[in-house]
C-alpha cells in the first residue's frame, strides 16, 4: 500500500511518500520545498517532485492525509489530520517509547505529551507570537549578517552568553542592534538568542509536564545549539530523527494507511 | 431567515445609532412580525428565546422609566420584585458580537481609555455606552461576584449618566456564615426600600415575594432541563446551552423565564423520543463561548463531539423561602460557586464530569478574564484526575480580532482528534 502524507505549513511544505509492506513503513521519497504565497500550488508542485523522487505517478498512491496550517488548502487530499496527530504518528513511527515532543517550526512550536499507549493525550501551540519560533532565529540572523545556518555551530563556540531581555521578536531585533552598538560579540548574542528560545520551550514543557523520553523535530531541531541549550536546561538528552522536518509528513502517511 | 438576519445585522452595521436600534426593535417587536420571525426557528426554545429577548431588549430601549443595568450573578428576582426592567450590558456586549458590531464598540472603548488589558465584555459595553448605543438607565446595580471588572465599569457608567446616587455595589463576602448573610441580606433590603423610595412607590414585598416563587418555578424547570440533558442525544439544529445566558439571568423571577424554560424542557424531552440514542462523546464547557459566528462547535460534531453541558447552566442555589426574601436573596448569591475560594468550583467541575460521563473538557480561556483563568492550573490538575483530556482554549468571547481562526480550528481538531481517539 503507498501512502502519502503532506504537511503543508506557513513556512515549508513537506511530502513524503511511504509504502507499507507487511511488517514495516518503508519511506520512498521525501521533498521539502518552501511553501510561498501560494500554499495550493506549493503543495502540488511538492507532491509531483516526491513522486517523481519515487518512479511514481500520483494515481499509484492510494491515500493522502494532509497537516499543518495549510491542511484544507490541499483540494486532493483524502482527509486532513492536524498536526498534533500526524506529529505524534511520525515521531512514534522512529522512537515508539517517546512521551514528550518538542517541535519548533518555522511559524510555530508546540509540545504533545504521549501516554503509554502511545496517543497524544494534551499539547501545547505557540503560534500567537514568533519568539520561540525558527522565524525569530531568521530575524536575529539578518540583523547580525550572519548565516543562520552557522548559528549551531558558533553557539558551541563560547560559553559566554548575553542575556536577550525581550520576549517580542521586534523588540528583541532593537535590542540586538544595541547590544552591537555597545561592542558586545556577536557570538555571545546568538548565544543568548538561542537561549531564549531554549527558555520560551522549557516554559512550555513545563506546563504539559516533563516526561521522558523527549523528541526535538521540526526544521528549528537542526540547530545543534537549540537542542543543546534544551539539553542543558531539561538536564535531559533529546532524541532527534535523521530528518526532523518531516517527521509530519510522515505521520500523516502513515495515518493515511487507515482510510 | 439567514437573509433578514443578514439585512437587520447590516442595517445596524451601516447606522450604528440608537436611533436605528429603537427603529429596528419597533418594527422587530411589533406583533405579528415577531411572531412570524418566530416562525423562522427551527427550535422551540430558539424560538421563544428570540421572541423573549426582543421583546424585553425593545421594552428597555422604548421605556427606560423603570430601566436597570445589571451585572452578571445578581439576583434579578429582585429587579423584577422592583418593577425594573433589567438591561445586562455585559450580555449586550454579546449581542454587538453577534451583530457585527464589536469592532466598533471596541475602536470607540480604546480611544476612551479602556485598557486593552480589560475584558471585552465589559470594553465592547464600555464603548457601547460611550457611543450611546445603550440606553440610559435609572438605577446600576451590580456585585462583586467573580467579575472585579463589573463593578469599576458599571460605576463609569453611572458617572456618565449622572447617576451616581442610583449605583449599588452589592459586597458579596467571601465566607459563607451568618454574619455574612447578615451583612448581605441587610444589603439587598437596603437596596429594595431604597430604590421604592427613589422610585416614589410603596415597597412592594408581595410582588418580591412573586418574583421568587416564579423563580423557584424557573429553578423546577432548569433543573428539570439539566436531568434530562444527561441522557440526551439528539439536539435540535443549532441549540447551544451557551446561547441562554440573557434568560437564565435576567429572566430568573418573571413569567416568561418560567415559560421559556418550560418550553425547552419539553422541546429536548421531545426531540429525543422516538430517536435513536447516537454515539457521541460527551464534552463539559467551562466558562462562555465566542459570541461571533465561529465553526468551534461544527468542528465537535464534524467528530462526533457533542458539549452536553456548560457549568454556566449549573443551578447551585436551593429553594428559595418568599417568606424570607431578603436573607433567600442572600443565600442565593452566597452560594453561587464563583463565590469564594477556587474549590466551590473546582467541586462542581468534579460533580459535573462525574455525573454527565464527559469524555473531554473545553475550557474557554477568554481574554481578560482572571476570575477564570486565574484558576486554570488547578483545574487542569483536577480534571486530570478523571483521566479525561482537557482543552484550555484561548480566546475572546467578543472581539474576533482577538482570536484566530486557523489557531482556534487547529486547537479544536487536535482536541477531538485526542478524544474520538480515547
Amino acid at each position: 500500500m503507498i501512502t502519502c502524507g503532506i504537511d503543508l505549513g506557513s513556512v515549508s511544505t513537506e511530502v513524503l511518500i511511504l509504502e507499507k509492506n507487511t511488517t514495516e513503513n518503508n519511506i520512498l521519497s521525501y521533498v521539502i520545498i518552501p511553501t510561498g504565497s501560494n500554499t495550493k500550488e506549493a503543495s502540488a508542485r511538492c507532491l509531483a517532485s516526491a513522486c517523481e523522487k519515487a518512479s511514481l505517478k500520483k494515481d499509484d498512491i492510494n491515500a493522502i492525509v494532509a497537516t499543518g496550517y495549510g491542511r484544507v488548502n490541499v483540494a486532493f487530499a483524502d482527509k486532513n489530520i492536524t498536526e498534533i496527530s500526524c506529529h505524534a504518528k511520525g515521531v512514534l513511527e522512529k522512537f515508539s517509547e517517546v512521551r514528550t515532543i518538542i517541535d519548533i517550526g518555522g511559524q510555530d512550536s508546540k509540545v504533545i505529551k504521549i501516554d503509554e499507549l502511545k496517543k497524544p493525550i494534551d499539547f501545547l501551540m505557540n503560534d500567537k507570537c514568533a519568539a520561540g519560533t525558527g522565524r525569530f532565529l531568521e530575524v536575529m540572523a539578518k540583523v547580525l549578517e550572519i548565516d543562520i545556518s552557522n548559528f549551531g555551530e558558533i553557539f558551541l563556540s563560547t560559553d559566554e552568553s548575553v542575556d536577550i531581555t525581550s520576549t517580542c521578536t521586534v523588540f528583541a531585533e532593537s535590542e540586538i542592534v544595541s547590544l552591537i552598538g555597545q561592542g558586545a560579540e556577536k557570538k555571545t548574542i546568538i548565544r543568548g538568542l538561542i537561549y531564549s528560545i531554549a527558555d520560551r520551550i522549557i516554559s512550555m514543557v513545563e506546563r504539559i509536564g516533563l516526561e521522558e523520553p523527549v523528541c526535538l523535530t521540526g526544521g528549528v531541531a537542526k540547530n545543534i545549539g537549540v537542542k543543546k541549550a534544551i539539553e542543558e536546561k531539561l538536564g535531559i538528552d533529546l532524541l532527534v530523527p535523521d530528518e526532523p522536518q518531516i517527521t509530519g509528513a510522515l505521520g500523516a502517511a502513515i495515518l493515511a494507511q487507515k482510510i | 431567515m439567514a437573509n433578514i438576519k443578514e439585512k437587520i445585522k447590516k442595517n445596524l452595521q451601516d447606522n450604528l445609532d440608537e436611533k436605528t436600534i429603537k427603529k429596528l426593535l419597533k418594527v422587530m417587536g411589533s406583533w405579528p412580525l415577531i411572531s412570524f420571525y418566530g416562525t423562522m426557528f427551527s427550535s422551540v426554545s430558539d424560538k421563544y428565546l428570540n421572541i423573549i429577548s426582543i421583546k424585553n431588549i425593545k421594552r428597555a430601549y422604548l421605556d427606560n422609566s423603570n430601566l436597570a443595568y445589571g451585572s452578571l450573578f445578581l439576583p434579578y428576582e429582585l429587579f423584577h420584585g422592583l418593577g425594573l426592567s433589567p438591561f445586562l450590558p455585559e450580555v449586550m456586549a454579546g449581542f454587538t458580537a453577534g451583530m457585527g458590531i464589536s469592532a466598533k464598540t471596541l475602536k470607540k472603548a480604546s480611544s476612551g481609555w479602556y485598557s486593552q488589558d480589560l475584558c471585552t465584555f465589559h470594553r465592547s459595553a464600555s464603548g457601547a455606552v460611550d457611543m450611546s448605543l445603550f440606553p440610559k438607565p435609572k438605577f446600576i446595580i451590580c456585585s462583586n461576584i467573580a467579575c472585579d471588572a463589573a463593578q469599576k465599569s458599571f460605576y463609569i457608567y453611572a458617572k456618565k449618566f449622572a447617576i451616581s446616587d442610583s449605583y449599588y455595589l452589592i459586597d458579596v463576602p467571601y465566607s459563607e456564615n451568618e454574619s455574612s448573610f447578615k451583612y448581605l441580606s441587610a444589603q439587598l433590603e437596603n437596596i429594595f426600600y431604597e430604590i421604592s423610595s427613589k422610585k416614589k412607590v410603596k415597597p412592594d414585598i408581595g410582588r418580591l415575594k412573586k418574583a421568587i416563587l416564579l423563580s423557584n418555578e424557573f429553578r423546577h424547570w432548569a433543573l428539570k432541563i439539566n436531568e434530562v440533558r444527561k441522557e440526551l442525544t439528539n439536539y435540535p439544529k443549532d441549540f447551544n446551552g451557551l446561547n441562554f445566558i440573557l434568560p437564565f439571568f435576567s429572566l430568573n423571577g418573571s413569567k416568561e423565564g418560567v415559560l421559556l424554560y418550560k418550553k425547552m424542557y419539553q422541546e429536548l424531552k421531545d426531540f429525543n423520543e422516538n430517536k435513536p440514542k447516537k454515539k457521541i462523546k460527551k464534552i463539559l464547557w467551562l466558562h462562555l463561548k465566542p459570541y461571533y459566528r465561529n465553526e468551534i462547535f461544527d468542528i465537535l460534531e464534524k467528530y462526533g463531539l457533542k458539549v452536553v453541558f456548560e457549568e454556566i447552566n449549573h443551578i447551585y442555589w436551593q429553594e428559595m423561602d418568599p417568606d424570607r426574601p431578603f436573607e433567600s436573596l442572600a443565600k442565593k448569591m452566597m452560594s453561587n460557586f464563583l463565590n469564594g475560594p477556587s474549590d466551590s468550583r473546582i467541586k462542581v467541575i468534579d460533580k459535573l464530569i462525574e455525573e454527565y460521563d464527559i469524555d473531554g473538557v473545553i475550557l474557554f480561556a477568554h481574554w481578560g478574564c482572571r476570575q477564570s483563568n486565574g484558576s486554570i492550573r488547578i483545574i487542569k490538575d483536577e480534571v486530570k484526575k478523571h483521566n479525561i483530556p482537557i482543552l484550555v482554549l484561548d480566546g475572546d468571547c467578543v472581539d474576533i480580532k482577538n482570536s484566530s481562526v486557523g489557531q482556534i480550528k487547529t486547537r479544536v481538531e487536535g482536541f477531538a482528534e485526542i478524544v474520538s481517539s480515547g
